[in-house]
């Protein structure tokens, strides 16, 4: 019995960490640029970002996942996304607004002698940046960072919504059949994989420590 | 600003054409073409549910729709829904029928275009067993402590007689509430609380008292659709062959189903 819930809790919890890794895949890199738009000197294009990063970081990642899915058919009789797709296009963009703001305090927390160290010395913006500025922001945010994948993994409980058969579904999908415990259960799963990204986080903090 | 207006103009136009487009097609040619009947459905027994270590679907409804399916020429794929979406699942085509013991209320009736009623229901109240007797009337109801699942014919039940109750988003849920003693009792179909509370089943210490109304099950299509002719047909043809009562044996429903 606790080997056959267990099976079908992995089964849930292949989903759940499926969700996980591709939503990095495409947020992590995707909130960099939408950073670099909350910070251009050019003013439209600065307050169009900003406005968008509010809407997202403003509202619901629950409703954003239902109108990501049901809003082209009901709004324009457009075929769906499948329901794995839509509830990956609703987190990627949620999560790079999120993470936009923490690459943005890390870029900004960076001293300006910085730079201007950098132009003395002749180099480009690109390479001030990426010589520069890019290791120092990434130390810095790594305990942001560390605080919002921790929540993702937990986030992608909410997928359920459009019938994304992840962990938590599996586990509900017991109480049906008379069996409580298995929703309980799922605990587990997400305790261990938090625990290692815990772990993780801690390992990188240390090895960033070389330069204080 | 005039070129982002005319831009943004374009744009609507393409998407109003598009939806044009889509709609004015005959709902059983869409689903002929497209090869499958998706079907939406929650796991539900004896209606819709699964085998211990299968992963096939099976319960009266299942087997039925597979029969509407091979009926119509095309395969059927059944998708476990979340039932609070069922009438934007259909209308988004997500799937094509809600077909899971849904009870005919007007709210259902007003979201999507119904089939016949096909199977008869009621809505009954569950204690723990223990106490069943002093629960036997309509009367003595007041007191207790009621969970019922959002929206569904058991909270209708309870708001018309004045009872407060606890929403949950499944009726299973709702069994919990009482199993637990969250709430002192719960209101869900007779069909369900037959088959999956009393001796030998999951809740053994829980039993069904009142019943508070009858009600009729039927199966649920977009609006308009050409689908609900055709599923008439094709019960009416399945009843007089035998087909129907046959499947509802073999789930012990028989005694519910409606005569054509």
């Amino acid at each position: 019995m606790l080997l056959d819930v267990t099976l079908s809790l992995l089964e849930g919890f292949g989903v759940t960490v499926q969700m996980f890794v591709l939503t990095l895949v495409f947020a992590l890199p995707l909130g960099l640029i939408i950073s670099f738009g909350s910070m251009s000197r050019f003013a439209p294009l600065r307050r169009l970002i900003q406005g968008f990063v509010w809407i997202v970081r403003g509202s619901p990642l629950m409703l954003q996942v239902l109108i990501i899915f049901y809003g082209p058919g009901l709004l324009f009789g457009l075929p769906l996304l499948p329901r794995f797709t839509a509830a990956l296009l609703a987190f990627v963009i949620n999560y790079a607004c999120y993470f936009s703001e923490i690459y943005r305090g890390g870029i900004q927390s960076v001293p300006r002698g910085q730079y201007e160290a950098g132009q003395v010395l002749g180099m480009t913006k690109p390479q001030i940046f990426f010589k520069i500025t890019l290791l120092q922001v990434i130390k810095r945010i790594i305990p942001p960072m560390g605080n919002e994948w921790i929540t993702l993994v937990k986030d992608t409980a909410l997928v359920r919504v459009i019938s994304v058969y992840e962990i938590i579904w599996m586990g509900e999908s017991y109480i049906k059949k008379g069996m409580i415990w298995p929703l309980f259960y799922t605990m587990v799963f997400y305790l261990a994989f938090n625990g290692i990204l815990t772990i993780f986080f801690g390992w990188l903090e240390k090895k960033m420590d070389y330069f204080k | 600003m005039k070129k982002i207006l005319a831009l943004a103009l374009c744009l609507m136009m393409a998407l109003s054409l598009a939806a044009c487009g889509e709609s004015s097609d005959s709902d059983l040619a869409y689903v002929k073409e497209k090869g499958t009947l998706v079907v939406g459905m929650t796991d539900f027994a004896p209606m819709d549910y699964k085998e211990e270590g299968s992963d096939e679907w099976i319960g009266f409804d299942a087997d039925m729709a597979r029969a509407f399916g091979e009926d119509l020429g095309v395969d059927v794929e059944f998708v476990e829904i979340n039932w609070d979406n069922k009438a934007m699942e259909l209308q988004t085509k997500a799937i094509d029928v809600v077909w899971n013991g849904m009870t005919l209320t007007e709210e259902v009736k007003s979201l999507m275009s119904c089939s016949e009623p096909y199977c008869l229901n009621g809505q009954v109240v569950v204690v723990a067993a223990d106490v069943a007797d002093q629960y036997q009337t309509t009367e003595s109801l007041s007191g207790l402590s009621f969970a019922a699942e959002n929206g569904s014919a058991g909270a209708e039940q309870l708001e018309a007689l004045g009872l407060d109750y606890i929403a949950v988003d499944t009726q299973a849920k709702a069994l919990m509430e009482v199993a637990s003693g969250a709430s002192d009792a719960c209101v869900i179909d007779l069909l369900m609380a037959g088959a999956m509370i009393g001796e030998g089943t999951s809740y053994p210490d829980l039993t069904y008292t009142v019943q508070l109304n009858s009600e009729e099950y039927g199966v649920g299509f977009r609006q308009e659709s050409d689908l609900v002719d055709a599923f008439n047909t094709f019960w009416k043809e399945a009843y007089d062959a035998g087909t129907v009562m046959e499947t509802a044996k073999v789930y012990g429903v028989q005694e519910s189903i409606i005569e054509k």
